[in-house]
């Protein structure tokens, strides 16, 4: 479903990604780990469109989208979250998550301005649907008219996962969904995850730190280390691999 | 080759001016919309101890024309328009111009001082569009204020230096300008220079250039940042006392001497708002490219070089010649 | 936070008046605006008028900055454009067009001239933000008074002395009181304000509120920063031309003076003082702003009795409130006078449970 292939990525001298090689299966889950500065995030960006790769290509769904533009991507049904929360403040909960819905919808200016007519009759589909579907769905319809500020972090996660969805995304990026939560939250979390791709059928692709939710819920899990590939393949065969023992805990003595 | 000398000279005092932005844009991170104001206070302060001091009633008579023995006596004999006679003239008014200059720069210091305490500090660590905005507000509370104090006209104002014509040949050409401006063009980039070795060299300037870099880190290694932040606002209102003065001395004094901070802001972005050796070479080029502009053209079509020449130059370059491109994290 | 106002379909729930009394506020208000054409002094339609017009070049400026938070201080070039192109259109079409259906093509013109306009001032947003954007767009404002000043244009534009107007002429109906100027005024602020709100509640508006609160997450849900930030320019400056030529409709006569630096910073402190990004912060910033400095005109001629040489004192008096305004309001209420009135609405819907 989404395919990278050869991807390299430096910042002046620094390597972020040499060579990164992997898929995403259909409806199936695949984890990303290494330790911090492995270039992770940097590979999210270059898949969602924000850095172009000096070498290599990103394919989705067989397409070449490598010199597609971020909202261009995001039109074929890729969306992502951010490892540091990136909500519109100014804007509640459900405006938040009806912009994920933005790509789906055609009101022009002009049907804006006047509102009433197609607009408006486009803006209450919407609204039911995002009710329906992400908002009972996530369970966090008493907190749909609150302002962004006044929510706690673990709900704000939510309610991004909740914008992402929105976008009823064919690919969803995960940048460390449960980073900074607690072990209820985290638990809730991966939940929601194990959700969305059954019930939706989701390809998702998630950067995490917490060990355990990577090994329980990754079908597929991918490897990096300064930038290098260096292992990849199911939890069981990654957590024997001796490279990826190796640059976790350091060479054995 | 006139033209290019005369832009040169016009572009030292651009450059002299956009000193005083940077400054503060590189401490505080705040464009200071109203440096040209701050400027024109400078103006009107030089005028008031340069020419309104002198000439009250209670000043002593050499403050108003200061008239040695010894320069009577060699002033006798000298023909007139002299080189000779125009020094002397200026060395007659050398008490009131220092009085001028020092005036203007205490009070200019004393203004940005108070600028900076009642209006900048209570939004510290707020937006920097709010920072901005007050400075569009203190463009109106300044503009109105200069034409409530200094309700006269202003009259001529004392040379900074002997305005001596200087005549000299150049690669063919003949070269014409006055002591004056040679001057104005030494003092300019002699300031300009001090200024930027010391933010490159000295404690302060390190101080500086950390806060500029991350408040927050500044401020917990020590370093006090209204400090930093006070002392930014001083020397932009000091620098910009002193091309006051000068501007006072060029085209006179009037409450539209404020417009000129417009042009200079705009050179300030062409040069990039955090390269003072950007900004230098934008004021040179636009001092140049405006003479140019004066002799092809006509003076109206002068006017409007600097914010052709900014939005050119913003399409090509966004953050403007040497600007630092601010690495977006995400 | 108390959601106390029960609801049963999602249609109610989107709507913008939600309860009785926004209702009560927004109708109330329509109804004395309408009592006010007809019973209004003549010098209270003077000031109605300026106050109409400036509305909706701030319901203009607010979808730009408000909104899409893309800072210009060069709006009053987008005033003029409309301003000119609506007298310049006029008198190039005299004969060629009946006069009674002259508006009708020269209103359109002009704000899609000043749209146009927008959108080449707007270009430079795409690569630049924030103080650059500011920058560049105070750049464009001179540059565009001083090609209305230019000689090599004065045949059409006047010049430095500018261009005398006419009144608008609707199918015979010549606008040539200030009252009737007023109606015209009032129903298109009406309809200015109304459409600002619409366009808020779509798609369209919350791409813009997405660009200013976080651009590369705006990007990520597929919004395309250059199309909306583009229409964005381009919406803010047909305001601004609608407004311009409402203005040069009103006055009879346009000085390219009157469209300078000072307009546009007029605008932008109207739309702080109100209150940046809300519906009707345009509405209180604009009533603000012109009935301050009308008041210090009246209160200064009452004491000083209109003495020959203090007169001059009055202008620079205006202009330090002006400034004194816009900066009070930065310190103390950042979002202007509608958070005042919120709260105070607020209050009143909750009334007599809970306050604050």
């Amino acid at each position: 479903m989404l395919r990278v292939e050869d991807l390299h990525l430096s910042f002046g001298g620094i390597k972020a990604l040499q060579g990164v090689n992997f898929e995403a299966r259909e409806g199936e889950i695949t984890g990303v780990i290494g330790p911090n500065g492995a270039g992770k995030t940097s590979l999210f960006n270059a898949i969602s469109g924000f850095y172009t790769p000096d070498r290599g290509r990103v394919f989705f769904d067989g397409d070449d989208i490598t010199a597609l533009s971020p909202d261009k991507r995001a039109g074929l049904g890729l969306a992502r979250t951010f490892q540091n929360i990136a909500l519109f403040r100014g804007m509640t909960v459900l405006d938040n998550i009806k912009l994920g819905g933005h790509t789906r919808l055609n009101t022009g200016v002009w049907q804006a301005l006047r509102y009433f007519g197609a607009a408006q009759r486009e803006e209450l589909e919407l609204r039911r649907e995002i009710e329906e579907r992400v908002i009972d769905f996530l369970e966090i319809d008493h907190i749909r008219k609150y302002p962004i500020t006044m929510l706690s972090y673990g709900l704000q996660k939510r309610v991004e996962l909740g914008r992402a969805l929105a976008m009823r995304p064919r690919v969803l990026l995960l940048d460390e969904p449960v980073a900074g939560m607690n072990r209820e939250e985290t638990a809730d979390m991966a939940r929601f995850i194990l959700d969305v791709q059954e019930q939706f059928g989701t390809t998702i692709l998630l950067v995490e730190h917490d060990m355990h939710m990577v090994m329980d819920i990754c079908s597929h899990i991918v490897v990096l280390n300064f930038g290098q590939q260096i292992a990849a393949g199911s939890p069981a065969e990654v957590s024997r691999d001796p490279t990826v023992i190796e640059a976790y805990l350091g060479a054995a003595a | 080759m006139q033209f290019a000398i005369n832009g040169l000279m016009s572009g030292a005092i651009y450059a002299l001016i956009a000193v005083g932005i940077v400054s503060v844009y590189k401490a505080t991170k705040v464009v200071n919309f109203a440096h040209g104001y701050l400027i024109m206070f400078g103006a009107y302060f030089y005028f008031t101890f340069a020419v309104i001091v002198p000439n009250q009633p209670w000043a002593p008579e050499w403050l108003a024309s200061w008239n040695p023995e010894w320069m009577v006596e060699m002033r006798e004999g000298l023909p007139m328009f002299s080189p000779m006679g125009a020094i002397l003239d200026w060395a007659a008014n050398v008490p009131r111009i220092l009085l001028g200059l020092a005036g203007a720069l205490v009070c200019n210091a004393i203004v940005g001082r108070i600028i900076e305490r009642v209006l900048m500090r209570p939004l510290m660590g707020q937006s920097v569009f709010a920072m901005i905005m007050v400075t569009v507000g203190l463009i109106s509370i300044m503009s109105g204020s200069a034409q409530l104090i200094w309700t006269a006209d202003a009259a001529n104002v004392p040379y900074i230096a002997p305005n001596t014509p200087i005549r000299f040949e150049l690669f063919g050409s003949m070269i014409f300008l006055f002591g004056t401006d040679l001057v104005n063009m030494i003092i300019a980039l002699v300031l300009f220079a001090a200024i930027v070795a010391f933010v490159r060299f000295t404690k302060g300037g390190i101080a500086i250039r950390a806060t500029a870099e991350d408040q927050s880190t500044a401020y917990s290694m020590g370093i006090s940042v209204p400090k930093v932040f006070s002392r930014a606002w001083v020397l932009a209102s000091t620098t910009g006392a002193i091309a006051g003065a000068i501007l006072a001395t060029r085209n006179g004094i009037s409450p539209s001497l404020g417009l000129f901070g417009f042009s200079v802001l705009a050179i300030v972005l062409m040069g990039g708002l955090d390269s003072y050796v950007g900004v230098f070479i934008a004021a040179m080029t636009v001092g140049v490219l405006e003479a140019m502009t004066q002799w092809k053209m006509g003076g109206n079509w002068a006017e409007i070089v600097p914010y052709v020449a900014v939005l050119v130059v913003l399409i090509w370059r966004p953050h403007g010649l040497l600007g630092q491109k601010e690495v977006e994290r995400i | 936070m108390i959601n106390a106002n029960l609801k049963s379909s999602y249609a109610a729930d989107e709507r913008v008046l939600d309860n009785r009394y926004k209702q009560g506020f927004v109708y109330g208000s329509i109804l004395l605006l309408a009592l006010f054409t007809l019973f209004g002094s003549d010098y209270a339609i003077l000031i109605g008028s300026q106050m109409g017009i400036l509305l909706i070049a701030v319901v203009g400026i607010n979808v730009l900055t408000g909104y899409t938070g893309l800072v210009s201080l060069g709006h009053g070039a987008f005033v003029a454009i409309g301003a000119y192109a609506v007298t310049i259109f006029n008198n190039v079409a005299t004969g060629i067009i009946p006069a009674g259906i002259m508006p009708f093509l020269s209103l359109p013109f002009a704000v899609f001239l000043a749209a146009a306009v927008g959108v080449l001032v707007g270009l430079p947003s795409l690569r630049v933000k924030g103080l650059y954007l500011a920058v560049a767009t105070l750049a464009a404002n001179f540059i565009v008074i001083f090609l209305i000043e230019e000689e090599l244009f004065a045949p059409w534009t006047g010049g430095m002395v500018g261009l005398t107007t006419n009144a608008p002429n609707f199918f015979g109906w010549v606008l040539d009181t200030k009252r009737e100027m007023f109606g015209l005024i009032a129903v298109l602020g009406v309809l200015a304000l109304l459409a600002a709100q619409n366009l808020m509640r779509t798609r369209v508006g919350r791409a813009f509120i997405a660009i200013r609160d976080r651009d590369y997450s705006a990007e990520i849900l597929g919004i395309s920063l250059l199309r909306y930030k583009l229409t964005s320019f381009a919406i803010s400056a047909a305001y601004c031309g609608l407004a311009g030529a409402l203005f040069a409709y009103f006055y009879a006569r346009i000085l390219p003076e009157q469209f300078e630096l000072a307009l546009s910073l007029q605008l932008v402190a109207a739309l702080i003082v109100g209150g940046l990004g809300r519906t009707m912060g345009p509405v209180f910033g604009v009533i603000v702003i012109v009935l301050v400095p009308e008041l210090i005109k009246i209160t200064f001629g009452a004491v000083t009795g209109d003495a020959a040489g203090m007169a001059q004192l009055r202008a620079p008096l205006q202009e330090i409130a002006f400034g004194a305004l816009l900066v009070l309001f930065l310190l103390k209420e950042p979002l202007g006078i509608n958070q005042i009135v919120d709260r105070i609405l607020r209050a009143a819907n909750r009334w007599p449970f809970a306050r604050g």
